[in-house]
């Protein structure tokens, strides 16, 4: 009898806690949605083109954080992708070397990292000597945040790859360079894209690396790529902390733009693959 | 090809080297940056707590951040404390019992919150979280148990250790369960079929099927403390950030990495906080290297066991 | 004759293939009765319909009735099922992350079949003996289960199995996996235990069921061709099929 009980009661709280362990995302979605799609609709496109509006009168708008999200993102691929990605080839190509295990290694341990000390470090070699916050610095930040999950999806994708086919393409007499880059790599493709798409949304979303490396841009679009640039999660973070009722507001219109961001590049590339790892 | 140098091989090498070289140099920055605070006062930088800022006056300043590691790690335990029964719940229902359909879904969703720009989490968590834990929670229980010291701090804004362990207990859930689901999943059916041919009930055999993927479990513990421990913006947003050491889950706190992101606007002006913040941030990247190692090393052994 | 195990008019499928079809079979009580057949024709999928373990694949679907001792499992409590009827698998499984001693004791347990810590000693004692294995391992009670050689580790099995005194045990091919040596010490302790026991035991070597059994069944691609005393089987078979199983034409 006391048995049937427990078995009744364990089912029962497995079931709550599987659905207290995802209903936050719903309630997430809909606070972000209820709060910020009026924002939206009030501001219009201005809000998304627009700048910043003074404390406490309007909403104005977030163009320069979209714009500064846009290049940071890109920056950050274009330093960190290379590197990722040869770091992964290594890695898949010389899995019992001690530095190939080191690196896999290496890279696993710095997918765990605080990034926000990922952004001091680079405060500190870039921003100081510098003089200013930067959007180089703070591409830099992203692209060391990037680096490791792009390099774990490449070598994964490179050691999936059955070993026939790496015996093929030896067998027609061709040189190492040719086989991994050639004809290995055009294989892997969907696993590197995969990572480096995953990698991008990763840190479009990020901000403590932000915090001090990029300073952050509000009444003017782009100042070189020396000189502060702005973000959104970086906007959300300082306007959140803001006194003003209208910067809240936009607060949430910027989140419920970034959600829509993140899931746009998140929801395709996670439904066409059959596990991510985060 | 013998004697011919391995070109291949030699071209990607730089691409690690630099990989290893930022690693070793982010080592090398924090301990420099640290060194003038370690200096001036040593051990105390850790084991007090105090904040005396001085504009003018750089030989009295002195730091101690040991509200901040104190935060940290009770934010982190409470963290832990709710994300072990939910990711465990989580991962048995949809291995064992969710229909066919929900399965896939239900994946989907913990792998969006895992990835889920956790500024997102934390102006949900500001302006959302915490007027319903201060409303339904901390003021209901501040009124009748004050008296046991968990409860002792009167909520005012609802700011609060609490807050921020609730928040980064939904933050870490999906990333610890898809540890512990990923190892449930992998248990040979053949021990299955060994529990359940001994006639137990399926909440016995869930336990004994758990107790035999245990090391993936304390992993995926210690791999969420490790992630808990070092996430910033969302605690800095509902944590308090104030000095404080209190034993009740309503005070408002700070944490080593909200200490950093809030102090460091201005820490310029300062003679000495740039550099305790710098040694703030370096105790924070070892315990999170240790935390993260051992993680993944019962981790691996693990797997390796299971292969064999 | 009492009969242990009756199946009537069962069918299994798996989604839609039908893998078991219309089995009637009687299975004596204290006896050694073989399920023999060439391999993937449905021996273990008939074997888990006995102790309702088949229910843990969403897949497969029972048709007709098995009946323990006169009464239809279905009508019983699985797990009240299981705990009557024991299972030794082709692979030896005992707990890796359990000591000897907590596998053994582990059916006790979970049924709530001791009182004391003492009784409980006792009888995991009781069945390590009675499964040839106690002198091996009275040493090392608390060495994890995976620490065993295969042999002892399948006779672990069995004593896990003991430790629960069932009526009936199933062995789905026991000693496919362990070397000669062990694979004999464990058909002796067959032979031992069918005094008190009822061993349905599944084999892919017709040779085995000729060694241990007394009475045979020879399934064929999911169907009971012939049935009898082992003797009279192997000496005379009645069926085509059954002998061409045994002079090796079909395996």
């Amino acid at each position: 009898m006391l048995r049937e009980v427990k078995e009744k009661l364990f089912l029962c709280g497995i079931a709550i806690m599987a659905a207290l362990a995802v209903l936050p995302l719903f309630h997430i979605i809909y606070s972000v949605a209820a709060r910020g799609l009026p924002v939206l609709l009030k501001g219009g496109l201005k809000f998304l083109s627009g700048t910043l509006a003074p404390p406490g009168d309007g909403l104005g708008g977030i163009g320069p954080a979209i714009l500064g999200t846009f290049i940071l993102t890109s920056l950050a691929s274009l330093i960190g992708l290379p590197i990722a990605v040869m770091t992964g080839v290594y890695a898949a190509e010389y899995p019992e070397s001690i530095l190939g295990r080191l690196t896999r290694s290496l890279l696993t341990i710095m997918m765990e990292f605080p990034t926000i000390l990922v952004g001091l470090f680079v405060m500190q070699i870039l921003v100081i000597p510098m003089g200013s916050y930067s959007a180089i610095a703070g591409a830099l930040a992203l692209a060391i945040v990037m680096m490791p999950y792009v390099a774990v999806y490449t070598e994964e994708a490179f050691k999936n790859i059955p070993f026939t086919y790496r015996e093929a393409a030896f067998g027609l007499g061709l040189t190492r360079f040719k086989v991994v880059f050639r004809v290995l790599a055009r294989m892997a493709k969907k696993g590197i894209v995969t990572g480096m798409l995953i990698g991008m949304a990763k840190v479009a979303g990020e901000t403590a690396p932000l915090l001090f490396t990029a300073g952050g841009l509000n009444r003017i679009y782009f100042a070189g790529i020396d000189r502060p640039v702005g973000a959104i999660p970086l906007l959300i973070y300082n306007l959140v902390q803001q006194p003003y009722e209208n910067y809240h507001e936009i607060a949430w219109g910027a989140s419920l733009v970034l959600l829509l961001i993140f899931l746009a590049i998140f929801l395709p590339l996670r439904l066409s693959l059959k596990e991510v790892k985060l | 090809m013998k004697g011919e140098v391995d070109t291949f091989r030699l071209s990607l090498l730089p691409f690690c080297a630099l990989v290893f070289g930022i690693f070793t140099l982010m080592i090398i920055i924090y301990l420099t940056a640290s060194f003038p605070i370690f200096q001036k006062e040593g051990i105390q930088i850790y084991i007090t707590n105090v904040w005396n800022a001085l504009e003018d006056n750089p030989d009295k300043e002195f730091y101690g951040v040991l509200a901040a590691i104190y935060g940290s790690v009770y934010t982190s335990v409470l963290a832990v404390l709710i994300a072990l029964p939910l990711s465990i719940g989580f991962a048995v229902f949809v291995i064992d019992y969710a229909p066919h359909k929900i399965k896939e879904p239900l994946i989907v969703v913990t792998d969006i919150m895992a990835g889920l720009p956790t500024i997102i989490y934390g102006i949900w968590g500001a302006f959302v979280l915490v007027p319903m834990l201060r409303d339904y929670i901390m003021r209901p229980l501040y009124e009748h148990l004050s008296f046991i010291p968990l409860f002792s701090f009167e909520p005012v804004g609802g700011y609060s250790f609490l807050a921020a362990g609730v928040l980064l207990g939904i933050m870490v859930t999906p990333f610890a369960s898809s540890i512990i689901r990923e190892a449930y999943r992998m248990v040979p059916f053949t021990y299955k079929e060994a529990v359940f041919s001994l006639g137990a009930t399926r909440y016995e055999a869930t336990k004994i099927l758990l107790g035999y993927i245990r090391p993936a479990i304390i992993a995926g513990i210690l791999l969420a403390f490790g992630r808990a421990i070092g996430e910033t913006v969302a605690v800095s947003l509902v944590v308090g950030n104030v000095f404080n050491i209190h034993p009740s889950l309503f005070a408002p706190g700070y944490t080593i990495s909200s200490l950093i992101a809030n102090q460091f606007g201005n820490a310029f002006i300062y003679g000495y906080m740039v550099s305790a913040l710098f040694a703030a941030g370096f105790f924070l990247f070892i315990i999170g290297l240790i935390v993260n190692i051992c993680g993944l090393i019962i981790l691996r052994r693990y797997a390796y066991a299971q292969r064999g | 004759m009492k009969v242990a195990i009756e199946t009537v008019n069962l069918r299994i499928y798996y989604g839609r293939n039908r893998v078991i079809e219309n089995v009637n079979l009687k299975i004596p009580e204290n006896v050694v009765f073989a399920i023999m057949g060439p391999s993937g024709c449905g021996k273990s999928t008939l074997l888990r319909s006995f102790n309702r373990l088949l229910e843990l694949n969403p897949n497969a679907r029972v048709e007709g009735d098995v009946r323990l001792y006169g009464r239809s499992v279905y009508d019983m409590n699985p797990i009240e099922v299981r705990r009557k009827i024991g299972m030794v698998f082709q692979l030896p499984n005992p707990f890796p992350h359990m000591s000897v001693f907590d596998n053994v004791a582990l059916g006790l347990k979970l049924n709530s079949l001791v009182k004391s810590k003492k009784e409980l000693h006792k009888i995991v004692e009781w069945a390590l003996k009675k499964a040839a294995l106690w002198d091996e391992v009275k040493e090392r009670l608390h060495e994890p289960g995976s620490a065993l050689s295969g042999g002892q580790k399948q006779r672990l099995c069995i004593a896990r199995v003991l430790a629960v005194k069932p009526k009936i045990i199933l062995m789905d091919e026991p000693t496919a996996n362990l070397d000669p040596i062990s694979a004999e010490k464990i058909e002796k302790l067959i032979c031992e235990l069918k005094k008190e026991l009822t061993i349905v035991i599944v084999t892919h070597s017709p040779a085995q069921a000729a060694r241990i059994s007394d009475y045979v069944a020879f399934l064929y691609m999911g169907k009971l061709i012939e049935v009898g005393k082992t003797k009279e089987v192997f000496e005379d078979p009645k069926e085509k099929l059954t002998k061409e199983y045994l002079t090796g034409k079909i395996w």
